[in-house]
Formats: C-alpha cells, structure tokens, sequence
C-alpha cells in the first residue's frame, strides 16, 4: 500500500517537473516542408545553404498538412514552418497556439489549388447540378477555404452539398471513380489525374478576377522567434535571395523538381503558378495595414471560426514584419 | 463550483474506500492464501477507488480544480507570463536559465565553423590556389572581427551610455515594482477605459475566451505594466548594436573585398561564387548577433536577476498555485494574448468536456449539421425498397407496360411487383435512428455480423474436412497476418467512398478472427463426446449441430470479443479516409480546427460504445455458454 502511494507521489512530482537541458543559442533548426510544392529555396536546401548561412545544421521534415505543421510545432519539434497554407495557420491562431507569421513563402494563382467539377458542370450551371451531389474537400486547408470562396464565385449553396473530408490524393482518385461530383485539391498530381475526368470550375484568370488566391506563409513558434531573432532573420534572408535566383531564371530546376519529388515539366507547370514576391511588395502591398494579407487573414479568420476558437479581433498581432530583409 | 464539490466528493470517496478496504483484509477468512481465487472476488469499493483515481487524474491535469478554486489564477498568471516573455530574449543572452553567455556560444561556434571552412577551402581540389590564398584571407579577418567586439577598449562611450541606461530603467522598474503604489495611474480618463474594457471581458474558460488577457486583479495590473516596460527596454536593447569604429572598418574592408572579388568572377564561376557568399554570410551572422565584451552587460545582467527574484517575491501564493495546480504546463503568453500550454491546451476540462457534448448532442446543433445520435422518420416503404432485391420484378411473367396512343402508361401486375420491391409505394412512417454514433455503430454491428456469418461456417468446415483445411489454408493465412488497414489504399479505388468501403474493411478484421476461433473450436472437440455421440446414432448433421458447434462455442464467442475490439480500432482510420459521418471523421475534423473538447468526446464515446459491445458479448456468453470453464 505505502509503495503504491509513494510510487504514484513520485509520478506526479516527476509529472509536474518538466526538467528543460537547453544550451544557450539553438543548435540545430527544425524546419517543417511539403512535398510536391516546388519553392526555389529547395535549391538552397539541397545546397546546404541554410546550413552554412545559419552555422548549424538544418533539419527539413516534410508534412502532409499545414495543420500537421502547426501540432509539431506546439509539441516543441519544429521551430519553423514554410509553406504553411493560411488556413492552417488561421486555424492555429484562432485557437490560440503561439504561433507567429514571419515572412509571405508563396502566392499561387489557383493552379495549384482548385475545385475539379464532373464534364456536364460548368460555371453557369454549377448552383443547380452541384445540389444534393458529394463533393470531395480536405476540410481546414487552403483547399476549403478555396472550395467556400468558388462556391460563393457560382452561387451554389455549401449546405445542400454532401462535403466529404478527404485527402487531396483520394479525393482525386474518387472523383476519377465518379463517386463525386466535385474535387477540391492541391498538389501537382492529383490535380493533373482529376482534370483527366473534368475541368476545373474557374479558370485561373476567373478565380483571379473573383479575388481567390492563395498565400502560403512562413510561421514560427514565439519562443524561437524570442530566442533567435538572427536565426529567423538569416533565414528569411536566404529564402529571398534563393526567390531572387528563381526570378531572374538562374535557379536549377533539377534539383528543386528532384527535392520536390516532381519531373521537371510539372515542376516548372506548377511554379509558373507561383509567385515569389520580393520583401518590398510585402510590406508596400501585402503585409501593411489594409494589405492584402491582412484582409486574407481577416476574411479567413471569420470563415473558419468556431465557436470554441473565435476570430481574433486584430490579425496584426500574429503577423511580424521586422524580420524581412 | 460544482467541479469544487465533485473534487471533494471524489476524494472522501476514495479514502473511504480504502478504508473500507483495509477493514476488508482484517475480517477476511484466514484460510485465503495468496493464489486462492477467493482472494479476487468482489471488491466494488476497488472500483470506485479506480475510478475516482480517473476522475481526479483528469481534474488535476486539465487544471479543473485550479479553475474550481481559483477562478482568477489564470489571468493573474497571464499577466505573470507577459512579464515572462518580455524578459525571454534578454535573458537568453545571460547564463540565467542556460549555461552559457549566448555570446559565449555564438563566438565558441563561429570560431569553430570559421577553422572548418578553412579546412574545407584547403582540401578543395577545384579551387585554383590563388582564390584559396584570398579566401583564407577574408576568413582570418572575418575571424579578426570577434575581438573587436569584444574587447571592452572598444566598446564606445554612446553604447556604454546606453546600456548603462537601460539598466537604470530595469533597476527602477524593480524599485518600483515592490511599491505598493505601482503601477500610477496614468489619467481618470484612461482608468475609466480600462474597467470599461474590463466589464466585457468573459472569464477563463468561457465559450471562446481561452484565457482572459486584461489584467484583473491589482496584481496582475502590476505585471501587466511591468511586461509593458521591459518590451520597450529589450526592444530598445536589441536595437542595439556594438558596432564600434573599428569593427565597422573591418567589416567594409572585408566588405569591400568581397565585392571586388565577386565583380571579377565570371558567371562559370559557380564554385568560387559559392564559397564567397558563405564567407560573407559568416560575416553577416557575426554582425547580426548581440556580441558584446564578456563583462560590459555585468551590470545589466545583474538588474535582471535582481528584477526576475523581485518579481518571484511579488508573485506570492501564484508561484505555489502554478507548481502546484497548473500540473506540467502553465498559462503562456504571446503578445497581448494569453494561452493554455501543456495539458490545459490538449486535455479540456471536464466541465468544458461536458457541456460541449451537451451541445453536440441537440439534434439542432450536432457536428457539421449532423446530429450525433438522433431519429428521423422514414418511410417502410423504403425499407421494404432497400431489402428486397429488384430483379423479383424481372422473374414475374408478361412484359413491363408500353405507353399506349392515348399518352398514358396503365400498370400491370409486373410493374406493381416493380413499384413494391423498389420502394415506390405509400406506406406509414417509422423513427430509425441517424447520427454520427448510429453511423459508426451500424458499421461496425455489418462488419461483425458478415464476419460471423462467413467466418464461423467456414471456420468449422475447415477444423473438420481435410479438402477445406487444404483448400482455403494457404488463402486465410496469407492474408490473415496482414493488418486490416493495409487494405485501405484500395478501399476508396475498389469500393468508392461510401460505407461499403468501411464495411468491407471491418469485414476483414472479424472475418478471418472467426475463422481462426470456429476453427480452434471445432478441432478442439472431445474425440470422447463425438464417439458417444456416434453410438447413440446421430447422423452427420445432429453431430455437428449438437456436439461440435456447442463445443466450439466458447472459442467462437472469444472470438467475437476480440473482433469487436479490433473493429472499433480500425473504425476510426476507415471514416478518416472518406469521411461523411461517423465518429472517426468528427474526431479527424476536430483535429482540423483544433477542438481538442471535441477529440476527447469522441475517444470517450468510443470508449463508452466499446465497452457497451464488450458487456453485451460477455452477458451472451454467460446465457448462452455456462458450462464454460466447467467441463
């Protein structure tokens, strides 16, 4: 009786002690990544640039979802997440995880991200045939927000629809079945093996015109960005430069589309998509008061709010700056 | 307030229980020796003790009871983590939670990347060894711009002042700050605001609030302002740099260098681009970071140990209600807002656990605008539609009815038949259960139950002919090691995404465990009673109905209690893959959005519809199978 008592104290003082061994100045960055997202900083990546701007090593860990990213970062295994879709991190945000957005990764028409409807739904008939079908959309990611936003672009009405929560690679490979009627995807592939049974419900000229674009973004845990302000800078600084290299053409292709685990001709498609913006037209156009992040941010973070995990009454608070070179 | 009471309740409970317990042991036979099965019966008191063991566990570490019984704790200590985060990035430059200078670190680090980049030019065997010459060069200087920041002649007067300045402010802070007048207030007008905005704050915990941010109490108002004013010290600090004369010449000189050499490369040149941008980007990390000499931030690092033993006077009680009821977390802070972190983020408080399943559980709210466990009317009609097959229209004589000249269509006896086995008729309405939980019982209950009627025939069939054992054998075993969730990349391509994909995965779970336990059951059968048996003249059939199926029972409903097991374990990943409805997919779409009230709803209804399989199985068996362990 008495050892059981003194066992279980002992687990609950070993419980409560969480017993943190840090060494000033990290020793190692852990980044989290996509694959099948071609972004010209994969060169530098590859390169070990990071590495050798940073002066220590780097560690690259690909994730499924943005989502996924954000969990690891609360569990303390990854200080930085690049790509991260905005939604992802609207959720995460909304929900209060100390998460902060450092600098715009892409901005992509919605060739990479976009609703593939059946051949018989267009655009103009799209409110009626679309009622009472299934549609495919991987719930909490760029692609629902896409699927809301193209939804309300056609005048089709979410509720009478049956959402299935699927992945973007089974969502495309049940709509190639027929079992859907509409897919809403990212990623090369399955968006390549959708569009060989349908089209996609908005050019990207259309979706353009109506306001729909995604933005990926780079977040970083409070406490990193805290701890190593230099770290976060430099690597903010090498990404742009390695975008730098992309826009003027000097980028190798072969290595982006091999890390990106893509053949070249899809890889050159999907970042013909892609926008890398430099750190000027961030602050002059997208992250000022009023830029088009922040209305992003704002319309998004009312979209996916719960009643649980509200929108954030200023999205200013979340979004820092200081860190572009 | 209830969660107060209950947290008392439980542990009256568990102490009288083990009170009662240790009552028990005195009064108990002494002929009960350690290993006599009596030892083990009864013991409800143990339950209870296990239970509210449970119960605590999560009140404790779902900081419940810091929330029961001090409701304010949490914003106090908000404001106590605002002051926490401003002071994190001075303190990381001090050995005050780590164990070196980060300066000490950084230049131990750069030092030791800088020899290895020398060694790394040296042996590069494309480099001509003029370019190595010239880049060992800029390295050695590169190197040479350490000590010129950290030699303590260098530094100049107006950083001096600075910092100098700066510690000022820390020490008047924490001057201040043990005052009871801290914080002044600034203007009536302002005061007014602040209570105003203070009025519609909710509390913590409420729909929506996490954890409240404005400061409520005199306390937390006084950390509240501290945190404010060491923002502006550690901004103002890190604005700051030790970049005196010298090392400014130094670095244009490199600088300088650098350039020269890379406007004279030619675009071919890849290699010596390369390695020139690394040795600037040494350089940059170098002027970047906050490296001062080793003893001019004494004085400020000893302002902040001051203030940071100050401010853990100030806290008072706080301190013991965090160690002690914020359990392996604490209350974070980032910017203005305030957050759970630890397992008051992932593991909800009961009190909130409950109530949101209140919520979930109105038909009118449910999850994704469906219920989680609800009636609707449906027509019989419907059913019938649904059971019988269509093609008993088909075997009827005469041909379906053409449309006559008139325009009109006139039914005939085969089109009736038609209308009757496709539903289309009118018929009274009946309530059938709908809803998440109905959806994911029902697959499993089709799952379990095709496994049966497949498994166990074919599992007998096997343990008694030679030709089914040899024939099936290689079939069953080959694909019964593989885990049921192998199967479902296919699931979606084969089957589509409706539920006869998730039937048919948890079809294979229980099918091939039934298979395996009829088989054990009716192998296992007493050659004795089958001899007995054969005496008394039954045929084949009377045998196995009356000897062998009886037999293999208990191994048969064994069985059925494994599979249910296992189907609830491959449920939830089959609804992950195409969800619609069903508690896998709540819980995946909970993931989404971070609703970590909601994860813990649906592992616990899983739990509780589990547990309900299991009770109903073990009330069968003991019906059906009492002989069992007695034969």
């Amino acid at each position: 009786m008495r050892k059981i008592i003194s066992f279980i104290l002992g687990t609950i003082v070993a419980l409560n002690l969480s017993v943190s061994v840090a060494n000033a100045a990290a020793n190692e960055v852990r980044v989290a990544f996509f694959l099948e997202w071609a972004t010209p900083n994969q060169e530098a990546k590859v390169k070990k640039t990071f590495d050798k701007a940073l002066g220590v090593p780097v560690k690259w860990t690909n994730f499924a979802t943005g989502g996924e990213m954000t969990e690891a970062m609360l569990s303390g295994d990854i200080d930085i997440s690049y790509s991260q879709g905005l939604t992802p991190f609207v959720n995460a945000v909304n929900a209060k995880a100390p998460i902060k957005l450092v600098d715009i990764a892409v901005i992509y028409g919605m060739g990479g991200t976009t609703c593939v409807a059946a051949k018989g739904i267009d655009k103009g008939n799209a409110s009626s045939k679309l009622d009472g079908q299934k549609v495919a959309v991987p719930l909490g990611t760029m692609a629902d927000y896409v699927f809301k936003e193209t939804m309300r672009v056609v005048g089709a009405d979410i509720s009478k629809m049956k959402v299935v929560d699927m992945n973007p690679e089974d969502g495309s490979a049940a709509f190639v079945n027929g079992d859907v009627a509409m897919a809403c995807l990212f990623g090369g592939k399955s968006i390549k093996a959708a569009k060989e049974k349908g089209a996609s419900l908005l050019t990207v000229k259309e979706a353009q015109d109506a306001g729909i674009a995604g933005i990926d973004i780079t977040s970083v845990t409070n406490k990193f960005l805290k701890e190593n302000p230099g770290m976060v800078r430099t690597f903010v600084e090498v990404t742009h430069e390695a975008n730098a290299r992309y826009n003027d053409g000097k980028a190798d292709m072969n290595i982006i589309a091999k890390d990106a685990a893509m053949d070249l001709a899809g890889t050159k498609k999907q970042m013909g998509g892609f926008e890398f913006p430099n750190a000027g037209t961030m602050k002059s156009k997208y992250m000022n008061k009023g830029g088009i992040l922040m209305t992003y941010l704002e319309v998004m973070g009312n979209m996916f709010a719960t009643s649980e995990n509200p929108a954030l009454k200023d999205y200013a608070a979340v979004v820092d700056t200081s860190f572009l070179p | 307030m209830i969660t107060g009471i209950i947290t008392f309740l439980v542990i009256f409970a568990v102490i009288g229980s083990i009170l009662y317990g240790q009552r028990l042991i005195k009064t108990e036979k002494s002929d009960a020796v350690f290993g006599n099965p009596e030892r083990a019966k009864g013991g409800v008191h143990w339950v209870i003790v296990g239970s509210s063991f449970l119960l605590l566990s999560w009140l404790y570490y779902s900081w419940d009871i810091a929330k029961a019984f001090y409701p304010k704790s949490a914003n106090e200590l908000c404001q106590v983590a605002k002051v926490n985060e401003s002071l994190l990035s001075l303190k990381y430059l001090f050995p005050i939670e780590e164990r070196q200078h980060k300066s000490t670190a950084l230049i131990k680090r750069e030092n030791i990347n800088i020899e290895n980049k020398i060694i790394i030019i040296q042996n590069s065997p494309d480099l001509k060894d003029k370019d190595k010459e010239l880049f060992v060069k800029l390295l050695n200087k590169t190197k040479r711009t350490i000590p010129l920041l950290t030699d303590e002649k260098l530094l100049e007067t107006e950083t001096k002042i600075k910092i100098k300045d700066l510690t000022t402010r820390i020490t008047w802070l924490t001057e201040d700050f043990q005052k009871v007048s801290y914080p002044p207030i600034k203007s009536i007008e302002e005061e007014n605001k602040r209570i105003e905005a203070l009025k519609k704050q909710l509390g913590w915990g409420a729909t929506g609030m996490e954890v409240p941010p404005l400061p409520e109490s005199k306390r937390g108002l006084k950390f509240h302002t501290a945190a404010e004013e060491l923002n502006k010290i550690s901004d103002e600090f890190f604005a700051l740099r030790n970049h005196n004369p010298e090392y400014l010449r130094l670095l244009e000189e490199i600088r300088t260098e650098i350039k020269n050499y890379k406007d004279g490369l030619e675009d071919s040149q890849e290699l010596e681009m390369t390695f020139i941008k690394e040795i600037k980007k040494l350089g940059q990390r170098i002027e970047y970071e906050s490296v001062f000499p080793p003893n001019a931030l004494d004085e400020m690092e000893k302002s902040i140990r001051e203030f940071d033993v100050v401010q853990k006077i100030e806290q008072g009680n706080l301190i013991y209600i965090d160690m002690f009821l914020f359990p392996a977390g604490t209350i974070v802070a980032s910017g203005p807002t305030c957050a759970e972190d630890g397992p008051g983020r992932w593991l909800p408080k009961p009190s909130d656990t409950f109530r949101i399943f209140g919520d979930l559980l109105k038909p009118s709210v449910g999850f994704k605008m469906i219920p989680m466990i609800w009636y609707e009317m449906m027509g019989v009609n419907r059913i019938v539609g649904f059971m019988l097959p269509d093609w008993i229209a088909d075997l009827m004589p005469g041909k379906y009815p053409v449309h006559s000249a008139d325009g009109t269509v006139k039914p005939n006896f085969k089109s009736k038949v038609l209308d009757v086995v496709t539903g289309e008729f009118d018929a009274f309405k009946i309530p059938v259960p709908t809803g998440h939980i109905w959806d994911s019982f029902l697959r499993v209950f089709l799952g379990l139950t095709l496994g049966i009627i497949f498994g166990v025939p074919l599992g007998l069939f096997m343990g008694l002919n030679r030709f089914a054992k040899g024939f099936f054998d290689p079939l069953v075993e080959l694909y019964r090691p593989v885990p049921p969730l192998a199967w479902a990349p296919l699931v979606i391509t084969v089957f589509g995404i409706d539920n006869l994909g998730k039937v048919f995965l948890l079809f294979m779970v229980s099918f091939s465990i039934m298979i395996i336990s009829a088989r054990a059951g009716a192998s296992g059968t007493q050659l004795s009673k089958i001899h007995a048996a054969h005496s008394l003249g039954a045929s084949r059939w009377q045998i196995l109905r009356e000897v062998i199926f009886p037999n293999s029972l208990p191994e048969i409903l064994t069985g059925v209690r494994v599979a249910v097991g296992m189907c609830w374990g491959t449920l939830v990943a089959a609804e992950f893959l195409a969800g619609t409805s069903g508690i896998g997919f709540v819980e995946n779409v909970a993931r989404k959005y971070m609703q970590y009230e909601v994860i813990w709803i649906t592992i616990f209804v899983m739990g509780m519809l589990g547990l309900l399989f299991d009770v109903t199985i073990r009330k069968i068996i003991d019906k059906t199978i009492p002989w069992r362990g007695k034969g």
